[in-house]
């Protein structure tokens, strides 16, 4: 018998516990070949309310076991995904949430009220690692009181799932993921990329034309579920696990590690049938413990 | 310069010249390398690399038989238009790579074709040619006329080119209406990680992946794109 792999995250029912990362999967429209039948969800690329040009090649860059990237939210803004993309995620078998973005607390819940309701948009998750431009420039995922306000922004202005995507880029995440629990968040996505730099030396400069890019891949994965662990050790609502998985074993350590599911990002680069692979091996593997559901799956979550 | 062939009927069947093919290949690079596609027979595809990086060592390491994952075809390849008479290909260095395939098309479509390919000298030559003439042009004066494929290019109705992006650069201040194929980093090649970014002159980016990798030589904002790719090497 195959094993029940649906999972709940807050009132959000998945079929599968294996989401497409936000930035990874375009707007679910151009990655060929993926199996779909086994896609939890799909997060689409961060969007901010007006259109963005993106920054300036290189915006990408190989790292061991990982890679660089500095795109800078390049996207056609709030009405050109409701005119072009939700249409036809109304009629898809997963839910589309949408990565939001915004300069101040206030952008964000504009851009939450302005994609409120439109049929094929399931939710959202808010990327806390935008710089406050009202604030300096200081990014809100970095301090609990500005990650609060953005995710009470957001929650004032629609009844859908919100999902806070947690930087790791802070001395302590239980204490954000608290206070953007407090705030009204349903789930947390844990963990963003990581901020790093790499250096050509034939040109004695950045690789990257920004200088500095998220650092994401199969490097980053102990990392990731080691912070996603402690974002799941502080609160009470469904913690999604990110980074660095390519595989189910990846997934599972996360999943282990306390979250309630997982998205695959990256590795969609690499194999664009991931997200089915890693499914199909999630099942296998309950199969071959004899467990006949992702629910009695044995977790590592001792309570602080 | 080498040659590597691989059997993949489905991809050598619909292949267009300027297409390209992203491989992985293990044990590789975390991302797979994106590579157009040489020639095609209908049932296999071939390659051309460099030794330069660890990346493309593996690659030529590998023992007939082993198995490269093969993402494609991917992009836009050149239009060439029935009807039309003269055609000149303008390669530099690994710019040799979408030319068989040109080459091929450009006389279907009935033109006399020109090949001008050129290197920095003789030995770095691709020795492979196709076409009805060759020019050869080597920076060192080693093989052919000394100096840049644009100057020894002849007229011709229509130009199409590929190579670093500086001769690319060059071919646009000539031929505003050539089509180039660009050099870009690219990470997934399916569009979605917009890591491929290509500076328009109307302003924004779009994927070489997608709307390219060839591109009418005016579109692109030449002062914007990096001019030299240098691949990481990883390990």
């Amino acid at each position: 018998m195959t094993p029940d792999l649906s999972v709940a995250v807050g009132a959000l029912k998945l079929r599968g516990p294996v989401l497409a990362a936000s930035g990874t999967f375009g707007y679910g429209t151009e990655v060929p070949l993926l199996e779909r039948r086994s896609l939890g969800a799909m997060v689409s690329k961060g969007i901010f309310l007006r259109p963005r040009e993106g920054t300036a090649p290189p915006r990408i860059a190989e790292t061991p076991g990982g890679m660089l990237n500095a795109i800078g939210l390049q996207g056609p803004g709030a009405d050109a995904l409701v005119r072009d993309y939700a249409p036809q995620w109304a009629d898809w078998d997963f839910p589309v949430l949408v990565n939001i973005n915004g300069e101040s607390a206030s952008e964000y819940g504009e851009l939450a009220a302005r994609l409120d309701g439109v049929p094929g948009i399931a939710g959202f998750e808010i990327n806390i690692s935008c710089p406050n431009v009202e604030q300096g420039g200081l990014y809100f995922g970095n301090d609990p009181r500005a990650a609060a306000a953005v995710t009470e922004a957001v929650r004032r202005r629609t009844k859908l799932p919100v999902w806070v995507k947690l930087t790791p880029m802070v001395s302590d995440i239980g204490v954000i993921a608290r206070a953007v629990e407090t705030a009204g968040a349903d789930a947390l996505c844990a963990i963003n990329t990581f901020v790093g730099m790499s250096i050509d030396l034939n040109s004695y400069l950045p690789r990257l034309s920004f200088r500095t890019g998220g650092l994401s891949g199969p490097a980053i994965r102990p990392l990731a579920v080691h912070l996603a662990h402690q974002a799941a050790r502080a609160v009470r609502i469904p913690v999604i696990g990110i980074g660095g998985i390519a595989r189910a074993e990846d997934a599972l350590e996360f999943l282990v590690a306390g979250c309630s599911a997982v998205q695959v990002g990256t590795a969609t680069f690499v194999n664009p049938n991931a997200i089915a692979e890693v499914h199909d091996g999630i099942s296998a593997f309950l199969e071959s413990r004899g467990l006949t559901s992702l629910a009695d799956l044995p977790r590592y979550l001792p309570r602080d | 310069m080498f040659v590597i062939g691989m059997h993949g009927p489905e991809i050598a069947s619909t292949v267009r010249a300027g297409q390209f093919v992203n491989l992985g290949w293990s044990p590789g690079p975390l991302l797979r390398r994106p590579f157009s596609v040489y020639r095609s027979d209908g049932e296999h595809i071939e390659v051309v690399l460099n030794a330069v990086g660890t990346g493309t060592a593996q690659l030529l390491g590998m023992d007939i038989g082993e198995h490269v994952s093969c993402l494609g075809p991917l992009g836009r390849g050149f239009e060439i238009r029935p009807g039309i008479r003269t055609a000149v290909l303008i390669s530099g260095g690994l710019g040799v790579a979408p030319m068989p395939l040109a080459a091929r098309d450009a006389r279907q479509a009935g033109a006399h074709v020109t090949w001008v390919h050129g290197a920095r000298t003789a030995v770095e030559l691709c020795s492979e040619t196709e076409g009805d003439e060759v020019i050869w042009a080597t920076d060192d004066g080693t093989e052919g006329s000394r100096g840049t494929v644009v100057a020894a290019a002849p007229q011709a109705e229509v130009v199409l080119a590929c190579g670093p992006n500086r001769m690319l650069a060059a071919v646009a201040e000539r031929w505003p209406e050539a089509q180039v194929a660009v050099e870009t980093y690219m990470g997934c090649g399916t569009g979605v990680c917009l890591g491929c970014a290509v500076p328009l002159k109307r302003g924004g980016y779009d994927r070489a992946c997608r709307e390219g990798p060839v591109y009418r030589a005016a579109d692109i904002d030449w002062g914007a794109l990096p001019s030299h790719l240098s691949y990481a090497v990883t390990r």
